[in-house]
């Protein structure tokens, strides 16, 4: 525990309709976060994980209860202003990389900045910066179509830190890799906590689990840590 | 990277798909940039063609347009100098068009005979030679068609005549005449074979050889444009058994008779119009429903609505003015090729022209362009902005 709150969820649910029926995929979660933490919140396919990080990360909307960034209510923004602390306070890392196909790897962690209105200078900079942080300089012009599977997450990473996030959220970051290539990413993670990024993975990797400060477990829409 | 280049690569990711709806779209744009220039362009080419020697009224007998019938007036000297003693006219000339004959070897060829009075004439233009002088009773002047149907250059003497007798089939009246020049007669239409020779000469072969002062109209060259409508006026008061026109008056008589024409050309613009939104439209939105995964994405990492809106509505801003430059070029070539089919219709001058590029139409037709391209992105922009990020990101997932 070592800084001040970032992340508040108080008894979590979400239900989603199906046939008529609501299926209740998280039953009631509270969990807060420190700065400074790595958080891997683990469980068997289907336990809630990754509806439970759309609903810290803003972009989905608890059936019951709420959440808390910085001490923001998110349930007390409009769109637009929800949006805005996406972009600015948090970091998103995804299973399937989700780059931008027809943009080079520099345009890919430039794009979170061009949209904060980063200047192009300054943001260029940065984004060199960071591909030379998860170790990418030398393929900075390379779209990301031509990078290999470990190259397109690692720049997925540097785009989520692009605009220095509070809070960096990463749902199954190593699943499409290879052992070799996700242990390379689990070293970058390592890395970045120790520069004092905070984290929370979604992971079924019990490696990446072990080197996190912090698991929490995940079974049919519930936490038992 | 810029928004635009972002949409351009987007659009080269779809290499064939693009260029087959920027293809679909110079074609329509080709055709909406020909209508335009139909609708507005007959209209055009008509008021140029009348002033093409800057005459801007034509009198002609009660009830006809100029030319429209074989009807003459009467005492055309007499009024030719009225005319000519207003302060308000530069000049006025009378122009006889009749029916006649040149010998050719051992036969006769049918041909069109205008009289006309040198010292203002409004309807031809020199091509060779020199131009009749208005005392030249031995003079004429030939249209390229006659030059050739005679055998005939310039200084050569040609056979003319009148009227046949039909109990003889004899000629009533026949003159031999030096070619002073070579002219191309502005309202002719193609190949017409035409000639020329001063009113005297004109009006004696049309009515074998009797004293005639007859003419089909009169032309007016008025000093002030801006005084034509009240010139026109004036001579219908001083004239009342001959019908006074200025250009305005025929080119509105022409709309009138166009009218159909125009119909046409607005109904095929609009279906022109109605395929390149559909084509934009469809694009768009089939390029949108693929990209829903990249477009939850670009939410999710915080990029806005408007920002997602803005590149949908690029993309179809780029697909739009390629498709429009490349059909603006399809649409003059086409054009070009089209008039010349249309204008060898019989009956029409050559120098009619149905498709006049104009920088009006360019800009009517890339305006109207741009805005429905604008308006078919509207679709696709609404299904972007509407794509639920955490439902579109788990489907993406499994």
């Amino acid at each position: 525990m070592t800084g001040p709150i970032v992340l508040t969820g108080r008894n979590l649910r979400k239900d989603y309709p199906l046939n008529g029926a609501a299926v209740h995929a998280l039953r009631g979660v509270s969990l807060a976060v420190r700065s400074g933490e790595y958080v891997a919140i683990a469980g068997p396919s289907g336990s809630g994980k990754s509806t439970l990080l759309q609903l810290i990360g803003g972009i989905d909307v608890p059936t019951a209860g709420e959440v808390e960034i910085l001490g923001t209510r998110l349930d007390s923004l409009s769109d637009r202003e929800l949006t805005r602390l996406r972009l600015t306070r948090l970091g998103f890392i995804f299973q399937r990389f989700h780059l931008l196909p027809v943009l080079t790897a520099r345009e890919n962690v430039e794009l979170p900045m061009a949209e904060a209105g980063v200047p192009v200078k300054e943001r260029r900079a940065r984004a060199l910066e960071l591909l030379a942080y998860v170790g990418l300089e030398h393929r900075a012009g390379h779209r990301a179509t031509q990078l290999s599977g470990g190259e397109m997450q690692r720049v997925a990473i540097a785009r989520a830190l692009a605009n220095r996030p509070a809070l960096l959220l990463a749902d199954e970051p190593t699943g499409e890799l290879d052992a070799a290539t996700g242990g390379e990413i689990l070293e970058l993670f390592r890395r970045l906590n120790e520069d004092g990024t905070t984290l929370v993975v979604i992971t079924h990797d019990e490696r990446l689990a072990a080197q996190a400060g912090r698991v929490i477990h995940m079974i049919d829409g519930r936490i038992c840590e | 990277m810029s928004g635009l280049n972002w949409a351009v690569q987007n659009l080269i990711r779809q290499r064939l798909r693009t260029l087959l709806a920027v293809s679909g779209i110079a074609i329509s744009a080709a055709m909406l940039l020909d209508m335009v220039m139909l609708s507005g362009g007959i209209e055009k080419s008509f008021a140029e063609l009348l002033l093409a020697k800057g005459y801007q009224i034509r009198l002609t007998p009660k009830g006809t347009l100029p030319f429209d019938t074989e009807a003459t007036l009467d005492r055309a000297g007499s009024v030719v100098g009225r005319l000519r003693r207003d302060t308000a006219i530069e000049s006025a000339g009378a122009v006889l068009g009749t029916s006649l004959y040149g010998r050719s070897r051992d036969s006769l060829v049918t041909l069109v005979g205008y009289g006309i009075q040198p010292e203002a004439q409004g309807i031809y233009q020199m091509q060779r030679g020199r131009d009749l002088t208005p005392d030249d009773t031995l003079g004429v002047l030939l249209s390229p068609a006659v030059a050739g149907l005679l055998g005939a250059g310039v200084g050569d003497t040609v056979s003319l005549v009148g009227r046949l007798d039909p109990q003889v089939a004899a000629a009533g009246v026949s003159r031999r005449l030096v070619v002073r020049g070579i002219v191309r007669w502005v309202y002719d239409y193609r190949g017409q074979p035409s000639v020329g020779t001063i009113l005297p000469v004109m009006q004696a072969l049309a009515s074998g050889g009797r004293p005639d002062d007859t003419a089909s109209l009169l032309l007016v060259k008025v000093r002030n444009d801006a005084a034509v409508p009240a010139v026109a006026d004036r001579l219908r008061k001083e004239f009342p058994r001959l019908e006074v026109y200025s250009v305005a008056d025929l080119v509105r008589f022409f709309k009138q008779r166009l009218v159909y024409f125009r119909q046409l050309s607005y109904i095929l613009a609009t279906m022109s119009l109605i395929v390149t939104v559909l084509l934009i439209t469809t694009l768009l939105t089939i390029t949108v429903n693929e990209r829903l995964g990249e477009i939850a994405t670009l939410r999710a990492i915080g990029i806005a609505r408007s920002t997602v809106v803005r590149q949908v509505f690029i993309e179809g801003t780029v697909l739009t003015v390629v498709g429009a430059a490349l059909g603006i070029v399809l649409g003059l070539a086409t054009a070009r090729y089209l008039d010349s089919i249309l204008t060898s219709f019989p009956g029409l001058p050559a120098a009619f022209s149905f498709f006049v590029p104009r920088q009006e139409s360019l800009v009517t037709a890339g305006l109207v362009l741009m805005v429905t391209g604008s308006l078919a992105g509207l679709y696709p922009a609404w299904l972007a902005t509407r794509a639920p990020i955490a439902a579109t990101l788990r489907s993406e997932a499994t």
